[in-house]
């Protein structure tokens, strides 16, 4: 395949936390933007690690949510110290105003973009088009489903213009075909522009590493506390990466089931 | 045969009409019970009552009783809600939050005890009924707000930074637009109170009259079927507020209609 990595997009250096007991260490890890030629190919990325590993706490110290003990998250092209605001999150219960209409949750989600205010409605529409969610902006967000509300909430992230949208479980609770929905969906993020990047947290192995392009495994080594990156696997080099019904591939499965096993 | 059987099993659906069936009738049986055993009771039975409501509602002087009552609980809801909203809102600013607290602590406050103070410091009846009112409403006001805003996920507030909003913006779109329906809602709640305060206040200055007045003069005279037609009366404005608050909820925020989803 034809690529090459370019400048670093995100990079996380010796993050620690703990609460009573330690939760994470030596967290360190990289991310460089792909380039393509002829393509906006944008970065899919998973951090893999079983239930109550700590994925969720990583999730928010990636987003500037919650400061490590020790450590530093440098991202963007001009590498600095991320602060809450330049990550988009998409949380485990994908939460949206309640007493705003779908449409104004989208809006809101716009404020500090400079556009005019019927070309923002357009392009409201436009994803809106693509997404699925034309009939549903009038409504409020507890009137949709799950996997509705869901692809609400990545939209609204890619409309603050966030580059980074980081995603906690975006599996879980849904069907096979709703899955591939979302996977698709994330697919065509990835690729709306060059810098775009998504981080998955997840502990869905096969369905992470089906949309990735680089994958963490987030787990506990023997006799430490304390879960750190165990390992790095990169898809592109093993040619797992952006190939459709790629969970069909017997390589892949084979891979997807050695990875259940270290986690 | 069905229906009759569903109303007695526990942890049962039952449907509109036959919830409604249900109440007209027990209310009739317990209407029916007190008008037949009570006829010489110490309590006039409903008979008695009703006809005493009827004359109370087309006296003269009801209408002005009514309207004393009401535009001062109206009035005292209304002052009362923005001091609670404001003293809760800043609770939210760490340099006032003891401030709050403390407010909050004055439910335990009795009102009786400070009735005299009360009335050296205002200058006319309607005042020191307006000013106890007050003081007796907005410490569970903000009671209830605050357990509002206590009870806000902390995810909300986190969206509202990824989204790029400042604390003050935060502040405005989730504790202050986003639970506005909510604010509401402890105002029917908490209408019972005032509306329960009222009668009392009332009392303690009868130069204006008002429902109280009545309540407390035919005390005097033991005219018990006039107390209860007062009750009655008060007990359905009681209710209609209650449904009005509710209903204009609803219209105000359609939102608050929609079925929760767990
Ligand atoms: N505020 C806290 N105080 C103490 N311990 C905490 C706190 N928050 C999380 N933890 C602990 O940190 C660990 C990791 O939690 P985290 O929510 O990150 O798990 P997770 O990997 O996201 O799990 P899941 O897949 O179930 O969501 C857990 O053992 C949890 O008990
Ligand atoms: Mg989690």
């Amino acid at each position: 395949m034809n690529y090459t990595k370019n400048e670093v997009l995100l990079d996380v250096k010796d993050v620690s936390l703990s609460y009573d007991k330690p939760i994470l260490r030596d967290i360190n890890l990289t991310i460089r933007n792909i380039v393509r030629p002829g393509l906006d190919q944008g970065q899919v990325v998973s951090l893999i690690g079983r239930s109550g590993v700590g994925k969720t706490q990583l999730f928010k110290i990636l987003a500037g949510l919650i400061q490590p003990d020790t450590g530093t998250i440098m991202i963007g092209v001009e590498q600095q110290a991320v602060e809450a605001g330049q990550v988009g999150i998409v949380p485990q219960n994908y939460l949206l105003f309640n007493h705003r209409s779908i449409h104004d949750n989208l809006r809101l989600a716009m404020k500090h973009v400079t556009l005019e205010s019927k070309e923002k409605d357009a392009l409201i529409q436009d994803y809106a088009v693509k997404f699925d969610l034309t009939e549903h902006l009038k409504k409020y967000p507890q009137q949709l489903s799950g996997g509705q509300r869901q692809r609400v909430s990545i939209i609204q992230q890619v409309l603050t213009g966030n580059r980074f949208i980081l995603l906690d479980e975006p599996f879980s609770g849904l069907d096979a075909l709703m899955i591939d929905k979302v996977m698709d969906l994330l697919g065509r993020v990835a690729t709306l522009h060059e810098w775009n990047t998504l981080v998955i947290v997840s502990h869905d192995v096969e369905n992470s590493l089906a949309i990735s392009d680089t994958a963490f495994i987030l787990a506990r080594e023997k006799d430490k506390e304390g879960a750190t990156i165990t390992e790095t696997l990169d898809l592109i080099e093993m040619g797992l990466a952006w190939t459709p019904g790629i969970r069909e591939n017997r390589q892949f499965q084979q891979v997807v089931s050695q990875i259940k096993h270290k986690i | 045969m069905d229906i009759i059987k569903s109303v007695f099993r526990p942890l049962t659906q039952i449907k509109g009409r036959t919830s409604i069936t249900l109440v007209v009738v027990e209310a009739l049986a317990a209407l029916l019970a007190w008008e037949i055993f009570g006829q010489h009771g110490l309590i006039p039975t409903p008979s008695k009552i009703m006809v005493a409501v009827g004359r109370i509602v087309t006296s003269a002087y009801f209408t002005d009783n009514l309207f004393s009552s009401l535009s001062l609980t109206l009035s005292g809801m209304g002052i009362s809600i923005v001091l609670a909203l404001v003293v809760s809102y800043l609770s939210l600013i760490p340099v006032f939050a003891p401030v709050t607290r403390f407010i909050v602590k004055c439910r335990y406050l009795t009102l009786t005890g400070l009735i005299f103070l009360f009335t050296l410091l205002t200058q006319d009846g309607h005042q020191l009924k307006l000013s106890l009112l007050i003081f007796g409403i907005v410490p569970f006001f903000v009671t209830s707000l605050l357990s509002i805003i206590d009870s806000i996920n902390t995810q909300e507030y986190d969206l509202c930074k990824t989204l790029r909003m400042n604390h003050w913006q935060t502040l405005l779109e989730v504790v202050i637009v986003g639970r506005l329906d909510q604010v509401f809602e402890v105002m029917r709640q908490n209408f019972a109170i005032a509306w329960m305060m009222i009668t009392m206040v009332e009392g303690l200055s009868m130069s204006e009259g008002g429902l109280g007045t009545m309540l407390i003069k035919s005390n005097k005279y033991i005219d018990l079927s006039t107390v209860f037609a007062i009750l009655v009366i008060i007990f359905g404005l009681g209710i209609f507020f209650d449904y009005l608050l509710k209903q204009m909820r609803y219209w105000l925020f359609p939102y608050t209609k929609i079925e929760k989803r767990s």
